[in-house]
């Protein structure tokens, strides 16, 4: 029996894996989304970052925890920063197989992957000594999750963000912009674009990537 | 803004637990700050310096030092408390095994007129440590009394109030944190910045307090006891504890983050009727709060992490008041790694006989059928490192540490990369400079040449006395000390005296004959340098200089940000890989994540490739390639400005 509250209303609480490698962006992005929720009025936001092992090629993962309304039944509110294991709504893969080691266990039936498709080989996997598995395989097992292909979305964001934006840097920006579209984050564009003015420095160039992001992230969801 | 004293009641931010804990010094006047930086703490620091700086007019009041290394950083912290000001002491875990020899002394001086709160980071999981270790027990031992909080609203609330406590009885206090209720973000209602930093405070004179020393020593152990046995009785009217009612039998007393899981795991399993007790304050325990909470339940279960702390003292309070029930934790719960939601439901479902949510099982389940597939990824150095080329020549200079039999003595820093594969170089880690110290040992007991390494941070932190004694007793090791100018795993703190301590001076006046400066990105020479490094007896230096890439790689991208707005066209080296013959000896020896495997589109062979993207243009790749296929391309090279990563930072 199980007595999450997966309802439609208010208080219902939205999770979000943010995963990645360092240094690819991951945390600038989890900040990005509880500062927009923040403006937006929400009134749960709790979520885990990961710091100590900064740009360091390590496998790097953020939970980011939303909700809009809290329940008058104090129990049905945030309480842990991390999520449970298969409740994720949505995860935001910025690297293919970081998205199998770390949000492989908090996905189910109900969860969303976008995915950036460019690979940051490991070491091993450069010296030969262990196999990075095809991305169509990839997008083969997180579509096992909730047997929906539509539940799996790719877009090579960092090739976009090097060839379009000339900053491979923008990659982040880009994903955000495919996950807005998937219509799970109900924030408004006007309210990113005060939020990214405020917090982040090169605002134009962030707001172009958002964009560019959900433009190419609606033909791939067209599809 | 969020730090400014404009701000106040009626404010709500979006803080950090590490930001709030520092918002709420602010407004408790704290006045002085003094660490050693270490995940999950230094932020605090960094966070104190950003202040400083944006509020110049704040330095006059408000003190912030990057300590030597945490002893010095408490007892620093304790001399400013003894004038009568609020000092605050973070440091990471392991850090309290240093700070623990001041800290038992200050204690039992205690810490008035001024306040002392340590903030101590610990790391269930590992996520940014060397290792995992429940150092709550020291505040038994040097019976301190320990604040836990769960979310960042209580990080800015209880850290004010650990002041008061602090100055109140005359104790240090132990904010203890985790990596995860430091570094989670959450809503915090501010307050104003009401207390007013002193800029000076005044020290008087008690021999009796401030010498625990015979004839005084017993008396402060008297006094300690009396102190902390006010806190004892005094704990329900902090406010810190919080019942969260329900009807069932069954009982949890938890604390901090593990009570979030806690929360949510009962929520899932549908048991909202179980009573929670969560504990702010989790040493000492008043027996009154305890058993009124546990004599009418059949069965308590502690959540607590790692190894069983509550549960201990529970169980004491339990059986000193005859209340006979299982009292479940470390029995039930593993003693090692961090908790989830997932694994205390799965655990309180095996209790209880409840079912957990099937997502569990089901998200498992796929989990595992994929698990194996997934490639390893071990963090390592990042393109273009200074010490990933050093290690590399130290290979090299010892034809793979075989021809001389070489033994290398690792240490704590950047450098522990070291140890993973492919590299897998470090035969041991122990604690900060305890490879130099454990070298001095086995010079003395082997025929084998050893090299230890270090990093600038850690031999100031540690390591000065230990190059004494090597000298002293002749060891015969070869140090590598690795000056590239950052703290650089913390996240690029400065070092202590950063510019103003010149390492070749300093180490040559302790008595060492040899030493040498090398840029590992000079591969030839630097092997040659190692080699003649091993040949010699007694303590040997190499000094390797070089800055820590990123940092010199950040100066590089705003110079040349600042070229393409000026439209200034500027000279600058690539590097490509042309017909990769694949003899693996770049992916072997130097296994840089700059390198791509990848299959040639035309030939259809397997080759190496260069991300440009992620080079960082070391060039030591172009350097070792023995079929030499990796090409240098200078691009506009008779222009006269030319971009390269700086050696060092100027003076």
């Amino acid at each position: 029996m199980s007595q999450l509250n997966d309802g439609n209303d208010d208080t219902r609480i939205l999770n979000i894996v943010i995963v990645g490698t360092a240094g690819q962006g991951v945390i600038t992005l989890k900040r990005l989304i509880e500062f927009i929720a923040a403006e937006e009025g929400y009134e749960g936001i709790f979520g885990s970052e990961m710091h100590g092992l900064a740009q360091r090629e390590g496998a790097i993962s953020s939970h980011c925890r939303l909700q809009k309304k809290k329940s008058e039944n104090i129990r049905e509110n945030i309480f842990s920063p991390t999520i449970c294991y298969g409740d994720a709504d949505l995860v935001i893969g910025f690297e293919p197989v970081e998205i199998l080691r770390n949000a492989g266990q908090f996905a189910s039936d109900k969860t969303t992957f976008v995915v950036n498709e460019r690979t940051i080989p490991p070491i091993l996997v450069t010296a030969g000594k262990e196999t990075y598995p095809s991305l169509d395989e990839i997008k083969e097992m997180l579509v096992q999750y909730s047997h929906d292909p539509g539940h799996v979305a790719s877009l090579n964001a960092t090739e976009l963000a090097i060839t379009e934006l000339d900053d491979a840097q923008k990659m982040n920006m880009i994903m955000f912009g495919f996950a807005m579209v998937t219509g799970l984050l109900d924030f408004t564009l006007e309210t990113c674009e005060t939020v990214v003015r405020r917090e982040l420095r090169d605002a134009d160039a962030n707001m172009a990537a958002i964009r560019l992001g959900m433009e190419r992230g609606r033909d791939v969801l067209k599809k | 803004m969020r730090f400014s004293p404009e701000v106040g009641k009626g404010n709500r931010f979006l803080f950090l637990g590490n930001e709030a804990l520092v918002r709420g010094c602010l407004e408790a006047g704290v006045g002085f700050i003094a660490q050693y930086p270490g995940t999950p703490t230094s932020d605090i620091g960094e966070t104190f310096k950003d202040i400083l700086e944006q509020q110049p007019a704040l330095s006059e009041s408000i003190v912030h030092h990057w300590s030597a290394n945490e002893a010095v950083a408490t007892s620093s912290c304790a001399g400013a408390a003894w004038a009568g000001i609020r000092a605050l002491n973070p440091m990471k875990h392991v850090g309290m095994n240093v700070a623990s020899d001041a800290l038992h002394a200050i204690t039992l001086a205690g810490p008035n007129p001024g306040a002392l709160v340590l903030v101590v980071g610990s790391d269930p999981g590992s996520l940014g440590s060397h290792h995992e270790q429940n150092e709550r027990f020291f505040t038994w031992m040097h019976h301190v009394p320990m604040i836990e909080p769960h979310s960042p609203q209580e990080c800015h609330d209880w850290i004010k109030l650990a002041f008061d406590l602090s100055e109140k009885y005359d104790l240090p206090i132990y904010f203890r944190t985790s990596t995860r209720s430091a570094h989670s973000r959450g809503i915090v209602d501010i307050d104003d910045i009401a207390v007013a930093p002193k800029s000076k405070g005044e020290f008087f004179r008690s021999t009796d307090k401030y010498c625990s020393l015979p004839p005084y020593a017993i008396n402060n152990h008297v006094r300690l006891y009396e102190r902390i046995e006010r806190v004892t009785n005094d704990v329900p009217t902090f406010g810190l504890n919080t019942l969260y009612p329900g009807d069932a039998k069954i009982g949890i007393i938890s604390y901090g983050i593990p009570f979030g899981y806690a929360m949510e795991a009962l929520h899932q399993l549908g048991m909202d009727d179980v009573p929670v007790l969560k504990l702010g304050m989790t040493h000492p325990l008043n027996d009154d709060e305890i058993v009124t909470f546990i004599k009418d339940l059949d069965q308590v279960v502690i959540v607590e992490e790692l190894e069983p702390f509550l549960q201990v003292n529970v169980r004491e309070i339990a059986q000193k008041n005859r209340i006979i029930i299982p009292i479940i934790g470390g029995d039930a719960f593993p003693k090692f790694n961090e908790f989830s939601t997932g694994l205390v439901a799965s655990v309180l479902a095996g209790i209880t006989g409840k079912q957990p949510s099937p997502r569990i099982q089901e998200s498992k389940d796929q989990f595992d059928s994929f698990k194996a597939k997934i490639p390893s990824r071990f963090p390592t150095f990042c393109p273009g490192c200074p010490e990933r080329a050093m290690l590399m020549a130290i290979k090299k200079a010892t034809n793979d540490l075989a021809n001389p039999k070489t033994i290398i003595a690792g240490d704590i820093g950047c450098y522990v990369m070291g140890l993973n594969p492919p590299l897998r170089i470090s035969d041991f880690i122990i604690c900060m400079s305890g490879g130099l110290s454990a070298a001095i040992g086995l010079s003395k007991k082997t025929y084998d040449k050893i090299i230890a390494l270090i990093g600038d941070s850690t031999l100031l932190h540690t390591g000065l006395p230990v190059i004494v004694d090597a000298i002293a007793n002749d060891a015969n090791v070869l140090l590598v000390v690795f000056d590239n100018r950052w703290v650089a795993m913390t996240g690029h703190q400065p070092p202590v005296g950063k510019g103003r301590i010149q390492f070749e001076p300093l180490i040559q006046s302790m008595g060492v004959q040899w030493i040498k400066t090398v840029d590992p990105f000079e591969v030839d020479k630097t092997v040659r340098v190692i080699q003649d490094g091993l040949n010699r007896d007694g303590l040997k230096v190499i000094l390797c200089q070089r800055e820590c890439t990123l940092m010199a790689r950040r100066v590089y991208d705003a110079e040349r940000r600042k070229l393409k707005a000026d439209k200034t066209p500027y000279a600058c080296d690539t590097f490509q890989v042309y017909n990769c013959v694949l003899c693996e000896h770049c992916t072997q020896e130097l296994s840089c994540p700059a390198m791509r495997r990848m299959i040639d589109e035309e030939t259809g062979c397997t080759v190496m490739a260069i991300d440009e993207d992620r080079c960082n243009f070391c060039s030591v790749c172009y350097q070792i390639c023995p079929h030499r296929r990796i090409k240098k391309t200078a691009i506009n090279p008779h222009l006269e400005t030319k971009l390269k990563l700086r050696r060092i930072e100027p003076q």
